[in-house]
């Protein structure tokens, strides 16, 4: 009997009868072989947990899962709760280490489901209005799919071809959630290949997501000179009905456009967005270029702050990232909120069946809070119907939670400076301090604290004296925000090939310092001004920065003293000083897609399931560190994690403690440095970089300070090592005050010093450190523990080597 | 006397053990008498008010200084022992008995943290506290739970207050 495949067939001597297959079970499986017979294929498409498992310990040897658990206690099950303080071991067998593990572990796959299930969500969609035949377009390249390919080692073609890669994600979904049970697995460090593997997924997921709608909705294609995007508070125009979208996933959205397009809205209503939603708006049909109406409003900080502004006369919801108090805020001010997606219903009525007629009296008369709207051509036409209706009705009455200027006073002068707020927020700021400044008229304090607050409303559920201390702040900083007004570069998607080929010996070769991938969210140790802070130092460095999400955002909201953003400063293409911005959340995989490609298009390396070679690679050569300054997601942990696996160090902001487990490595354990030569496989000793592979920081300098010294990669030719080392001293003495204590480790050559400081750092090397120093000839005689060769192959794996 | 074991009331909690709240007079006590200190000063201890009294304790114990963050900018022409390491990279490193420490002399038995993120720092404890004998002294301004020993809550006023008192009884 022949295979069946997927398509539609006819069957003969029947007359109008055509049958179509869209799915055959066990197809991953299915593919899987498949895949094998592709070539040229690597040893290990499509993964699971065992299968790359020697690459993840490979890792851990030198970058060591460090613990800081966020409970002493367990209570997963009956036997609990259980106390592991002193890494005990619970009733269940399991100790501290092996519990704080699993906890990361489940966040990771808790974040990869997300971006996963997001991604199935839209590929459905998209088939559904598209076809499965509908080829697969990322701009001009020929690796369309990076992480899909090394992953699994199938290059798809069309959206039909995502299928079965979505399928492989979620059966190992299945089987990596089943092992969170207890008695499934006690062993700290194979949660960790878990998360590893976990992370991976969820760049697969990521891509899938992003390549569905790149694809099809129109979205720009590898575009260095995407058009410039309205970001902040002040952009929208209160006067106009406005409509608020939070979330990630834009499917529902575009619907919502569509309706306003098509009945010549764009210009008499505003539509803005917080967190990835709002990046895709501005991606929706903006492949040519034109400026988009959408605005961006910010990030998660934003979410409350802009619902008691009042500004929203409708909110529309889809996944991801959503307060889940929004119903109740929105009811306060009479603004109905709209769940679009079955992720999130938040307890409102599923009006999917019902006329949108009477769907819009119910709420205007108050009957309903909002409803659950899941068929996209209603919600199109409901949302932006809403906004008109309510916003004359919420005009009318006033509504703001904002307090007027005599409510401010009564309300600051309530104030008993008692620190209750103080203990309760998370960002530990001293609200008592700027109420008592606010009581005796100076409210620049409290002014101050807005972005500062993430706005979460710990402080006002505390509070002895009941004072809505959020709406307090915003009330001071009423000026601020209506100042906010930024601009950033629309998501332009992927890296094309062309640029990795024009820029690949830059980064292998040091000559470009590094890349700086900047990400994800925004809960920031003191304020969103770190992240452009840390932009800005690095690009007037030239190196190149990547950028995505809710920190691309956040960029774009400063200006210099001519008024001009980064993205207007610095261009957006793949080469050093320039910017670029990947997209929305999804749009991540890019990030790391373009990691992937150095490898594959620059060094000729296959990529097909080929993991562990090329994350080699990117570890031993490509200078590539990424920062989650403001990570709060299990999103972000899962992101951050498969970066790890891939060969790519990341740094995290402070609160990223909390996720319970870094990757460090013991930069004084000599025997921990050594890689192979892949032309001989003898062993050759490298330099202490990275440092880590995950890690947090304290501030926005000390970070400065780590990601230029950690862009540091064995591979670095002398001028190479003596670009990043100029920087990383310039840095340290500038944020730090001194030199590093341990540039000398990274010299193999007096050609790799600094030029500016060449003679200094030799007196230094011959007297702090016992060098032999030819200076007639300013040439190192003897001293470096690591040697130079311009041809080394620096690997950590035995088997590439020639004559493994 | 600063009454430094008043408040030491948490908003959420790390679990079953609690650090103990102690006076200034424990704290200069615990200080004096480790064999191994390492005084970890954070960021926040740049503050001018915080960081007089951090050198002042520095060198009245002979204390060797962690600066994290971008703290090391405050001791530099301090005269003071002081290296910069990154925080979470000092947790771990605590936890190797073979660990050199920062001056080539072995791990440390005692550190005394100050101007740090509550969060943070109780974060990072959690490695000490879980798995080394290393002893924590937190002679911050916040309660620090997951700290061996720890002041409480303390207003600003009165946290330096109490820095001056351990300074007099070093």
């Amino acid at each position: 009997m022949s295979k069946l495949t997927t398509g539609s067939f006819s069957i003969e001597d029947l007359e109008s009868v055509q049958i179509t297959i869209n799915n055959i079970v066990g197809a991953a499986k299915e593919a899987a072989e498949e895949a094998k017979e592709l070539g040229p294929m690597g040893p290990t498409p499509f993964p699971g947990i065992a299968t790359l498992r020697d690459w993840s310990f490979t890792l851990f040897d030198r970058y060591e899962p460090v613990y800081t658990p966020m409970c002493d206690q367990c209570c997963y099950c009956t036997f609990g709760p259980c106390n592991l303080e002193g890494n005990k071991r619970g009733a269940c067998g399991i100790d501290m280490k092996g519990q704080a593990a699993r906890e990361f572990f489940l966040r990771c796959i808790t974040g990869c489901a997300c971006h996963s299930a997001h991604g199935r969500h839209l590929l459905n969609h998209i088939i559904e209005l598209f076809g499965e035949e509908m080829p697969i377009n990322m701009g001009a390249s020929n690796v369309i799919a990076p992480n899909i390919q090394l992953v699994t080692g199938r290059q798809p073609k069309t959206l039909g071809d995502l299928k079965p890669i979505m399928e492989y994600v979620e059966e190992e979904l299945g089987q990596m959630l089943a092992t969170i049970h207890a008695g499934q697995e006690g062993a700290a460090i194979d949660y960790d290949n878990k998360s590893m593997l976990a992370g991976i997924l969820d760049h697969v997921g990521m891509e899938v997501s992003d390549i569905a709608q790149v694809t099809a909705l129109g979205f720009p294609k590898s575009d260095p000179d995407v058009p410039l995007v309205q970001v902040g508070m002040g952009t929208i125009d209160p006067k106009k009905p406005t409509i608020i979208a939070i979330g990630h996933n834009v499917a529902g959205v575009t619907y919502i456009m569509d309706y306003m397009e098509d009945n010549d809205l764009t210009d008499k209503m505003e539509i803005g967005g917080l967190c990835c939603t709002a990046f895709d708006m501005t991606r929706y049909k903006r492949e040519d270029r034109q400026a988009p109406y959408a605005k961006i409003v910010g990030s998660l900080a934003k979410e409350l702050k802009i619902v008691r502004s009042g500004i929203p006369d409708v909110i529309v919801l889809d996944e991801q990232c959503v307060r889940a108090d929004l119903v109740q805020e929105g009811q306060k001010l009479k603004i109905p909120v709209i769940a679009s997606n079955d992720k999130i219903m938040y307890g409102l009525p599923d009006r999917t069946n019902d006329d949108v007629d009477a769907i819009i009296e119910d709420i205007k008369s108050g009957a309903i809070p909002g409803c659950v709207m899941l068929d996209y051509d209603k919600l199109g036409e409901l949302v932006p119907r809403i906004a008109m209706e309510m916003a004359p009705i919420r005009d009318a009455e006033g509504l703001t939670a904002i307090p007027s200027d005599e409510e401010m006073k009564v309300l600051v002068g309530k104030c008993a400076e008692c620190g209750e707020c103080k203990i309760a927020c998370p960002e530990e700021l001293d609200i008592p301090e700027a109420m008592a400044a606010a009581k005796e008229g100076d409210i620049n304090a409290l002014e101050a604290l807005h972005d500062l607050c993430v706005g979460c409303r710990r402080c006002e559920q505390v509070c002895n004296k009941d004072i809505p201390i959020l709406d307090v702040i915003e009330k001071a900083a009423l000026k601020a925000i209506s100042e906010e007004k930024g601009l950033v570069r629309a998501g332009r998607g992927q890296v094309s090939d062309a640029e990795i080929r024009a820029e690949g010996l830059n980064l292998v070769m040091g000559t470009t310092p590094g890349v700086i991938a900047i990400i994800g969210c925004a809960n920031y140790p003191a304020g969103s001004k770190d992240v452009y802070n840390i932009a800005e130092e690095f690009l007037k460095r030239n190196y190149l920065l990547v950028v995505s999400g809710c920190s691309a955002m956040d960029i774009g909201m400063y200006k210099d003293e001519d008024g001009k953003t980064l993205y207007e400063r610095f261009p957006g293409r793949f080469e050093k000083g320039n910017i670029l911005n990947t997209g929305s959340c999804v749009s991540n995989s890019h990030i790391s897609g373009t990691v992937h490609k150095v490898a594959a298009i620059f060094a000729g390396r296959n990529l097909s399931g080929n993991l562990a070679e090329i994350a080699d690679y990117s570890l031993t050569r490509v200078g590539a560190v990424g920062l989650a300054w403001g990570a709060y997601s299990q999103k972000a942990a899962a992101i951050g994690t498969g970066c790890n696996m891939y060969g790519i160090p990341a740094v995290l902001g402070p609160h990223s403690s909390k996720y319970r487990r870094a990757l460090i490595a013991k930069n004084y354990d000599e025997s921990k440095w050594k890689v192979y030569d892949g032309r001989n496989g003898q062993e050759m000793a490298i330099p202490p970089a990275p440092e880590f592979l995950i890690t947090t920081a304290e501030t926005w300098q000390e970070t400065c300070v780590i990601l230029a010294k950690n862009c540091i990669r064995p591979s670095d030719n002398n001028m190479g090592r003596s670009i990043k080392l100029t920087h990383w001293m310039e840095l340290s003495e500038k944020y730090l005050g001194v030199m590093p204590d341990d540039w000398w480790k990274y010299v193999r050559h007096e050609a790799d010093l600094p030029l500016s400081k060449r003679e200094e750092l030799l007196k230094k090397l011959e007297s702090e450190h016992g060098w032999e120093i030819d200076w007639k000839k300013k040439k190192i005689i003897s001293g470096p523990a690591i040697k130079f060769d311009v041809s080394a192959q620096p690997t950590n794996l035995k088997r590439l080597c020639k004559e493994a | 006397m600063v009454d430094t074991t008043k408040n030491t009331k948490l908003f959420t909690t790390y679990g079953v053990k609690t650090s103990k709240a102690i006076t200034t007079e424990i704290a200069a006590k615990m200080i004096s008498k480790a064999k191994r200190p390492l005084f970890v000063i954070g960021t926040a201890g740049l503050t001018p008010e915080v960081l007089d009294r951090a050198v002042k304790i520095a060198k009245a114990a002979n204390l060797p200084i962690a600066a994290t963050g971008s703290s090391m900018l405050g001791f530099v022409d301090k005269d003071v022992d002081a290296k910069y390491i990154n925080v979470h990279q000092l947790g771990f490193y605590l936890t190797d008995p073979n660990w050199p420490g920062l001056d080539g002399n072995g791990n440390y038995d005692t550190i005394i943290t100050l101007g740090h993120y509550k969060y943070y720092i109780n974060q990072v404890l959690t490695a000490t506290k879980n798995f080394t004998n290393v002893k924590s002294i937190s002679i911050d301004k916040n309660y620090i739970q997951n700290a061996t020993m720890s002041f409480g809550n303390l207003s600003r006023e009165d946290h330096i207050a109490a820095l001056d008192e351990v300074i007099d009884l070093l």
